[in-house]
């Protein structure tokens, strides 16, 4: 009797040049599907994508725009990486860079007399602080509750993007005025320019220092650890002392933080004041940058500038060959599906099992 | 034809684990017939196979005469084979006849529930079953609840029903009645086959085959053999010389267990009214078949469960409600019974896995940072000591073997452990250079004054490193017994629940 089974094995060793043979692959298959999607369309793939990389790359004022958008992506991916880690599921940095804005502006306003070292420190402090707010919450919920993180988390997307409506039609909205949104930011709170006549501003700075923050902390800290081994196995961790409660305190208090940053950095460093715009759905975007990036910080700004990069050259491919810039969208999807796939494929091989009786 | 099923050289293998080896076995038309073992003999496995939940690597199923091979358990249910499984699988939402006619041909597009009322009516009367069909699942007792998982069986003409465990979860009268309802199933002319560990269970059925290590070591007539005959099949029979242990005087007491009562998950009480002391430069050894509450006790011991009643002492201290961070501190080292599971990260490496425990300790970890350095410089350290083969230290603990990754957790253990050492299992599926290397280690520390509490379903391990040996049946101590000339007829009967 013959059973002939196919099987799916994992890999003894994973060699980084085959995880970088996977992600070429993987790159190869979105710039394959996404054009075949554009020729449907009726357009020039070829075209399309050079002028894709020309408004991402080609040019300063192309490369600024392109790290302006990847600034908020690095910080709510970082968020994303250190809340997925430990394998808490928060699907909540949309809100939290929300509420991390609302606080920011708050704090520009009430710390309007000081000195600006001081302003600067408070509205990003206190940005951070309205993002923790938010995912202790939730992360409390679930520790005492068993309430699930993924509920409660994209909740409260929905209920922080209505406080930020009502604050922006009510109390914060400058008298007389039509639009939703609220008043300028001082100019002392607005974060610095990094480089002269440009978008460039120090949001960017602070992405890379939590990008380094974060490495160091899983790498290096006994927290860090305790975030690794318990989103491993929480009940082996459980055994050696590893409080799921705390874990999920602590964790979403630092993802909901670096969230929060993302909110500040939008409204101190692009927008110059707050209104509904604010997230435009870096939030969730976040997460797709946070597993395209293998949930590693250096990953995540990778990914985060590739987005970054997709977007905003997808305006260039817009003006120039008339692709619609919502291609990006599906590109981005792609982007995420293909890596999944190889994420797969670099960890497993294919098996055929054949025995006799 | 006399046998229904005939199974042939059957073997079932996970990974390097050989679960089932070269089973051959069958069941007649009609007859009860046992499948008695000890947890990890390979008795659910084999069900499996017939049942078609797991194909086999190889050998040969025969149901009916004709060769058959199930791609899952739908080819199985339509040969008119059924299983019960130990944990059942019911929609508490849903009444009791929506889950019998869930996914059969009754409730394809629409929904014939006059007929399935008619037929559910009908076996009712037949099996002398009173339920109501329209009472909610979640409304019944879990006696009841078995009744519906039994029916659903019934509701699809099943001929061949396999039962796993079925009086796990009941009380004394339900087994009664579920044996009286197999009766009469029998008597229709339907096979019933019943994995179980209880003797008393055994000598109500037609012929047994008693399952070892993933061989069947014999199939009998139960009319014509003993219950003692039987538990002797069971366990190993070969008994080790005992020449390493010496005999060493227990200095002080260290640990104390009052009265312990701990609820398991199911509701009822895992362990209960368990006394027990272990005293310095001892091991007690737990005899008993995993599930009897072993498992409760020792995390109520390392802290993860709270007791409901009841006192843990260690030395002076209560630490009866203690973390299990508090009790690590204090000295208590933990080799679980699910290795993988409990004891060890399969995704970290090595060193992250020695680490575990010790991560905030002064000695690795100053000021929230670790010292990378140190820390591997200690897991090189414990990696040649324990002779640990891997490729490095930072391998994956879920590449290396069950006795590598085992020794993994043992390095680790033993150099946590300053007082009580508590070992699980510690053998399980290790082979006998490991094993034996796990022996000469719990000996040392016994020598060295630690009071360990050891738990294993091998007899021989137990006599070889215990002073004093103790057997559990359904959360209650059912016996003591001095090491050194153990009643094995007497400890194999009390594991088995012979004396009730």
């Amino acid at each position: 009797m013959n059973w002939a089974k196919i099987r799916l094995e994992r890999r003894d060793e994973v060699t980084w040049a085959w995880r970088l043979f996977c992600f070429l692959v993987a790159i190869l298959g979105t710039l394959l599907v996404t054009g075949i999607l554009i020729s449907t369309a009726g357009k020039e793939p070829i075209e399309a994508f050079k002028e894709l990389f020309i408004g991402a790359f080609v040019g300063i004022d192309s490369i600024v725009e392109t790290l302006v958008r990847a600034t908020p992506l690095i910080l709510t991916g970082l968020a994303a990486v250190v809340a997925f880690r430990a394998k808490i599921w928060s699907i909540g940095q949309e809100g939290q860079l929300v509420l991390g804005a609302i606080a920011a502006y708050w704090a520009s306003i009430v710390f309007e007399g000081l000195p600006r070292i001081i302003v600067l420190s408070g509205v990003i402090c206190l940005g951070f602080v309205g993002g923790a707010l938010l995912g202790v919450f939730c992360g409390w919920l679930k520790a005492r509750y068993r309430v699930d993180e993924i509920i409660s988390t994209v909740m409260f997307n929905y209920a922080i993007f209505y406080l930020l409506t009502y604050l922006l039609s009510g109390p914060w909205q400058p008298p007389g005025d039509f639009y939703v949104q609220s008043a300028p930011v001082i100019e002392k709170a607005l974060l610095p320019n990094l480089l002269q006549d440009t978008r460039l501003h120090g949001g960017l700075f602070i992405a890379i220092v939590v990008a380094i923050i974060v490495y160091i902390l899983i790498k290096r800290t006994a927290l860090g650890y305790e975030i690794r081994a318990f989103g491993s196995n929480p009940i082996a961790s459980s055994f050696k002392g590893i409080k799921p409660t705390r874990m999920l305190v602590v964790v979403m208090l630092i993802s909901g933080g670096i969230a929060g940053l993302a909110g500040t950095s939008e409204l101190l460093g692009v927008h110059g004041r707050l209104n509904t715009d604010i997230a435009a759905g870096a939030g969730y975007t976040g997460i797709i940058v946070a597993l395209i990036g293998g949930l590693t910080p250096l990953g995540t700004v990778i990914a985060a500038v590739l987005f970054g990069a997709m977007v905003n050259g997808g305006f260039m491919m817009q003006v120039i060959t008339g692709v619609p810039k919502s291609m990006v969208f599906a590109m981005q999807a792609i982007t995420l599906l293909f890596f999944l796939c190889s994420t797969l494929m670099s960890q497993y091989r294919i098996k055929r099992v054949t025995e006799d009786v | 034809m006399l046998e229904q099923l005939q199974i042939k050289n059957l073997t079932k293998r996970f990974g390097t684990v050989i679960a089932n080896d070269r089973v051959t076995f069958d069941v007649r038309r009609g007859e009860i017939h046992c499948l008695f073992g000890e947890n990890g003999a390979g008795k659910s496995t084999l069900a499996e196979c017939i049942y078609g939940t797991y194909r086999p690597e190889s050998g040969a199923i025969c149901f009916n005469g004709e060769l058959v091979e199930f791609n899952s358990p739908r080819d199985a249910i339509q040969l008119g084979i059924g299983m019960i499984h130990q944990h059942f699988v019911l929609v508490p939402p849903l009444t009791v006849l929506e889950n019998i006619i869930v996914g059969t041909e009754d409730a394809k597009v629409l929904l014939n529930t006059q007929k399935a009322e008619n037929k559910f009516k009908e076996l009712c009367a037949r099996y002398e079953l009173k339920l109501n069909s329209h009472a909610a699942i979640w409304d019944l007792s879990v006696g009841e609840q078995q009744w519906v998982e039994i029916l659903k069986a019934l509701y699809l003409d099943v001929k061949f029903l396999i039962l796993d465990e079925p009086t796990a979860v009941l009380t004394p009268e339900e087994s009664d009645k579920l044996f009286r309802i197999l009766n009469v199933m029998k008597r229709q002319g339907i096979s019933i086959v019943l994995i179980t560990h209880k003797l008393k269970e055994v000598m109500q059925s037609d012929r047994v085959t008693v399952m070892r290590k993933g061989k069947i070591v014999n199939t009998v007539d139960t009319k014509s053999t003993t219950r003692e005959q039987l538990t002797h099949m069971m366990i190993s029979s070969e008994i080790a010389v005992q020449g390493l242990k010496k005999q060493i005087n227990s200095e002080s007491t260290v640990v104390q267990i009052k009265k312990l009562d701990v609820r398991g998950p199911r509701g009822g009480y895992a362990v209960k009214d368990l006394n027990l002391t272990l005293n310095s430069h001892e091991i007690v050894g737990i005899a008993g078949v995993a599930g009897n509450g072993q498992k409760e006790l020792f995390e109520t011991l390392v802290g993860i469960q709270s007791p409901e009643s009841g006192e843990v002492w260690l030395d002076t201290e209560d630490i009866t409600h203690w973390s299990p961070a508090e009790i690590l501190a204090a000295g208590v080292g933990h080799i679980p019974q699910d290795r993988y599971r409990e004891g060890l990260i399969g995704q970290l490496s090595i060193v992250d896995n020695l680490l575990l425990g010790m991560h905030r300790s002064p000695r690795f970890a100053q000021r929230g940072f670790l010292d990378q350095e140190r820390v591997r410089a200690f897991v090189q350290e414990q990696v040649d000591q324990f002779e640990i083969v891997a490729p490095s230290i930072d391998t994956v603990v879920g590449n290396l073997s069950g006795g590598n990754a085992q020794k993994v957790v043992l390095a680790r253990e033993l150099f946590q452990a300053s007082v009580v050492l508590l070992a699980n299992q510690p053998t399980r599926g290790l082979d006998i250079s490991i094993a034996d290397y796990v022996h000469r280690q719990l000996l040392e520390k016994r020598k060295e004054g630690y009071a360990i509490l050891l738990a294993s379903e091998e007899l021989d391990e137990l006599i070889k490193l215990s002073d004093r040996i103790v057997v559990m049946f359904k959360g209650q101590i059912a016996g003591e017994f001095d090491a050194e000339n153990p009643d094995l007829e007497q400890i194999g009967l009390l594991m088995a629940g012979g004396n009730l």
